[in-house]
């Protein structure tokens, strides 16, 4: 498949750990609104792909290239900068700040990126509410459950209008009627900012809700063609 | 609730401490080293006391009985001269031998008598005249080394001193001894110092205490989560607490090995450590009371101390733990301990006046209780003062946060600090009150003369003090060295009942003690102003025929009749350079006959040229060529106590080890902390916080409590010293430079320690931390 028009582009990624070869020769794009989903079993590399994409994790050769911008290219300082205004992220575990109420995380990157405490905490309340959890803004993660809990991670990732999404297994942690919720939501709140979403997962009703799978296995991707 | 069940759970709890992999060995390795290191520090400290009584019994030992007077020198007696001397500002104790015959008295440590001009040296002096630092004691110590004392001979492996065989002690003037050893009462303590020592150990023990309590908790928050596991599998609340005591039991009892072992290698390198003199390794026992508190009392805390801990802990079945709703902190039950210490203190204050009646263990509960009072306040202190700050940048939010969710935590973490830096306040406060009591002027006056060399009566010095200034004066290094002698004068040969001194010198020596008018060689003067003028008006008078006597020589010695000269100038009397106003008649050589003054004693006062490196060694070695019995003193204008000083070193040296004791369990602690954050910081970093915001944040969740902690140490120390300054009846006044101090390091010690931690805490900001395979 060609990447033309792609936002995120990633070419022949290799990264081992040691002498375990995470990835290897992978590739992957994506344009922007769209949702794709990467799969794999356990221990195959798809959250090593998610790693390098995002900027998080330097891969050992082969190129990915952010809209235009070639990553490698950027020093740690350009990556957390870009991190921090264009991308989100959402975990398995929500990985919220425990001493932090719930609209105080929603509200942190924004505070990360210069924004006034009052303005950040009105612009993720909205974005609460967006995800249902406005209710909570007050309590500590400590007191919500794990279905909430990954709705105020959301919320955080999208709060700052990021072009990608990355989420790494975000209903990993939940039941199937939280983890569709969780979804829906996410999936709604992405496409209606047109951001792109890289979705690792190893559920198949997860992947669902993408646009496009790729297949991690080996440390090498393949896209597949989805029967519609 | 039966022992068996204790046993029980206990016993699991320790075999999850060692048999829990690499993780669990780890956890309870630095468990053991943190308590380990705790434990040998108190045995030391329990050690100290018979480590000093051991050296009074080795000073007691070499000192000598002397005969009585009278008795005659025989086979089994012994002549000895002192020649102690000073080299690079330590003593050395000398003594020269003469053996009387072949019963003489061997001394400590000898296994036969050096022959003259051989020497038996300690091993620290051998080693410091084969050194090239001992060049200059070479020439003065220059006899043959021909034997090494032994350790019995000695007060410490530090000690520096010889014997030396020498034939010349009739001449010289030496002592008859009898035998070695004393057994005399030991000098009883002044009651203010004894309660500084007792102070020093108990505020350097409570920190102690306090980070053996803050060590069992390490690696607390994983094995609560063990502990879910095992709620799990159907462990109630009751039984997974003493799993998890018996885990901080199984560290306790490996930190007392531990500890065994690093007092063992701390007692074997004793030797190197002087302090109030040096201790031999082993004399450096612990009493077997103390230790054997100390083996039961570390692991008897370690399971307290975890019971307690648990109980604001819930561990719940599903592998969570989340702590139980924190009841807010009540203060009026944490004053109890600081207000009982003072309540045990106060009927102590103004006791100093009447030669110490401080009970210790009053004195050393009541200050227990005021310093570990401070452990019970700060977590109030903190919470409290956390609850309210709120505002500014993301790393302050974070910090403040944590803080308002873990104050105790926090506090837990300084308290250690805490504790210490109230003690040394106190202490310092103490020591800054009572240093006038314990240091005096000496009325020395060292521009005039860095070193005088006095003989006493009998000494043949005595006689030759002007020949002995003459040959030391040209020394390099000596500007000046004069010479007085003194004898007695006596209205009749027989007359002890008014008796008049008669000092003798050049112009130049006179002029030490005296501001004569003129002065020439043949001239006398009658001193006016001296401490004596009524006795010198009663026997010497001008033109009187007058006797000078030896006071206490009943050798049969005729005294030597003098003629005072009508002629006699009147000067006013000056204190000489060390301090000692004269009284008396004052004579040039040449006005008296010559033996006048023989054998009652001399002065030579020495000035340096302090352009000449090691001036004041080499008059030293200039001294002892010209007679190795004359006692030399160093001037200076001031003098403290020995033991006051020893004391102060002592507590510096403790107070170090425990503030680094202390940042060791703090950095341990922090880097746990972070350890257990490592998802959370990968995670942060993953959306782009920066490394400067963290470090901040860490910077400033240790900083709160730090400041917090500091003024409640400050705020207790001052206290505490006031009441101590008041039961010693001294003068309260707060000198806040050392209180400052104090302060700063401890604050000091908590950045190097945050400093420290920076590194792991970038290390564990990679990204790495996300990985879950």
């Amino acid at each position: 498949m060609t990447p033309a028009g792609s936002l995120l582009v990633a070419d022949d990624l290799r990264k081992a750990y040691g002498p375990t070869n995470a990835l290897d020769g992978a590739a992957f794009s994506i344009h922007p609104g769209e949702v794709v989903a990467v799969m794999g079993p356990s221990g195959s590399g798809k959250s090593t792909l998610l790693h390098c994409l995002a900027g998080i994790v330097t891969p050992d050769s082969g190129t990915i290239t952010y809209n235009g911008r070639e990553l490698s290219a950027m020093n740690d300082a350009e990556r957390s900068a870009l991190r921090r205004s264009e991308f989100g992220f959402v975990f398995q575990f929500g990985q919220l700040v425990p001493e932090l109420t719930c609209v105080e995380n929603v509200a942190l990157p924004l505070r990360l990126n210069g924004t006034k405490r009052k303005e950040a905490e009105r612009t993720a309340l909205q974005w609460m509410q967006r995800l249902e959890v406005d209710d909570l803004a007050a309590k500590r993660p400590g007191e919500v459950s794990g279905g909430q809990g990954q709705r105020v991670a959301v919320a955080r990732s999208l709060v700052t209008g990021p072009r990608v999404l990355f989420a790494d297994e975000p209903t990993g942690a939940l039941d199937s009627l939280n983890g569709e919720r969780v979804m829906e939501l996410l999936t709604e709140a992405a496409r209606s900012t047109n951001a792109a979403v890289v979705l690792v997962t190893h559920e198949a009703r997860v992947a669902a809700y993408s646009d496009r799978e790729i297949v991690v296995r080996d440390g090498r991707s393949r896209d597949m063609e989805r029967a519609v | 609730m039966t022992a068996r069940i204790w046993a029980r759970d206990l016993l699991m709890g320790a075999r999850f401490a060692v048999g829990g992999g690499r993780e669990g060995w780890t956890r309870t390795l630095l468990t053991g080293i943190g308590v380990g290191l705790g434990v040998a520090l108190l045995l030391v400290t329990t050690a100290i006391p018979s480590a000093l009584a051991a050296r009074d019994l080795r000073g007691d030992a070499r000192s000598v009985q002397t005969a009585s007077a009278g008795e005659k020198a025989g086979d089994d007696s012994l002549l000895m001269g002192e020649a102690d001397t000073r080299f690079g500002g330590q003593d050395i104790h000398g003594r020269l031998l003469m053996p009387q015959g072949s019963d003489a008295p061997l001394p400590p440590g000898l296994e036969k008598f050096p022959a003259p001009g051989e020497m038996a040296v300690s091993p620290a002096l051998d080693q410091l005249l084969k050194s090239d630092d001992g060049t200059l004691l070479r020439e003065r110590l220059d006899a043959k080394v021909t034997a090494i004392i032994g350790d019995e001979g000695l007060l410490g492996p530090a000690d520096l001193a010889y014997y030396e065989g020498s034939n010349a002690l009739e001449q010289l003037g030496g002592e008859l001894v009898t035998g070695f050893g004393s057994s005399a009462e030991p000098v009883t303590m002044d009651p203010v110092l004894a309660l500084l020592i007792v102070l020093v150990f108990v505020a350097l023990l409570t920190p102690v205490a306090v980070f053996i309590a803050a060590a069992v908790r390490f690696g607390g928050e994983r094995r609560d989560r063990r502990l879910a596991a095992l709620r799990l599998v159907g462990a109630d609340g009751w039984m997974t607490r003493r799993i998890a005591a018996g885990e901080a039991l199984a560290g306790a009892l490996a930190g007392l090995v531990l500890g065994a072992g690093f007092f063992a290698a701390a007692r074997q390198s004793a030797s190197a450590i002087e302090l109030y003199g040096s201790v031999f390794p082993g004399d450096l026992d612990p009493s077997p009371a103390l230790a054997a508190l100390v083996a039961l009392a570390v692991p008897a805390a370690a399971v307290a101390v975890t019971l307690l801990a648990m109980r604001s802990v819930v561990i719940e079945p599903l592998g969570v733990v989340r702590a139980a709703k924190p009841s807010r902190r009540r203060m009026w039950w944490r004053l109890l301990l600081p207000v009982g210490g003072l309540a045990l203190l106060y009927p102590m204050i103004g006791m100093g006046n009447e030669n110490g009646g401080f009970s210790r263990g009053q004195v050393s509960t009541g200050v227990v209780m005021l310093l570990v009072g401070i452990t019970a306040l700060l977590p109030w202190l903190v919470e409290t003062v956390a609850s309210r700050l709120g505002g500014g940048p993301v790393s302050w939010q974070l910090a403040v946060r944590r803080l308002q969710m873990s104050s105790a935590a926090a506090a837990r973490l300084v308290n250690g600090i805490a504790v210490a830096i109230a003690g040394a306040i106190a202490l310092q406060m103490m020591f800054t009150g009572v240093e006038g009591m314990y240091s005096r002027n000496t009325g020395n006056d060292p521009s005039r003369a860095a070193i005088s060399a006095s003989a006493g009566p009998g000494d043949a010095a005595a006689g030759r003090a002007e020949a002995i200034a003459r040959e030391i004066g040209g020394t390099k290094g000596v500007a000046e060295a004069t010479a007085l002698s003194e004898t007695h004068l006596a209205r009749s040969p027989k007359d002890r009942t008014m008796i008049a001194n008669l000092t003798m010198g050049s112009c130049d020596a006179l002029r030490e003690v005296a501001h004569l008018p003129s002065c020439k060689d043949g001239d006398t003067f009658v001193l006016r102003g001296g401490w004596n003028d009524e006795s010198t008006a009663a026997v010497a008078k001008p033109g009187r025929t007058v006797y000078a006597v030896n006071l206490g020589d009943d050798s049969g010695h005729r005294p030597v009749a003098w003629t005072l000269p009508a002629s006699a100038k009147v000067a006013t009397s000056r204190s000489d350079p060390t301090g000692l106003e004269r009284s008396g008649i004052l004579a040039t050589t040449k006005a008296v006959p010559k033996g006048l003054g023989r054998g009652q004693g001399a002065d030579i006062y020495i000035r340096l040229d302090p352009s000449v490196p090691q001036a004041a060694e080499r008059a030293r070695t200039a001294v002892r060529k010209a007679d190795p019995t004359l006692r030399l003193m160093q001037l200076q204008a001031t003098e403290r106590s020995d033991r006051f000083e020893s004391i102060r070193t002592g507590l510096f040296i403790g107070a170090t080890c425990v503030l680094l004791l202390i940042g060791v369990s703090l950095l341990v602690s922090q880097l746990e902390q972070l350890r257990e954050r490592r998802k959370l910081l990968s995670a942060l970093v993953a959306f782009g916080t920066r490394r400067s915001t963290l470090s901040m944040s860490v910077l400033c969740q240790t900083a709160v409590p730090v400041a917090l902690a500091l003024l409640l140490s400050s705020a207790v120390g001052v206290a505490l010293g006031t009441v101590l300054l008041k039961m010693a009846s001294v003068r309260v006044t707060v000198d806040w430079v050392p209180v400052a101090a104090m302060a700063g390091v401890g604050a000091g010690v908590v950045l190097l320690v945050t400093l420290l931690s920076l590194p792991p805490l970038w290390r564990l900001m990679r990204p790495d931390g996300l990985r879950t395979e």
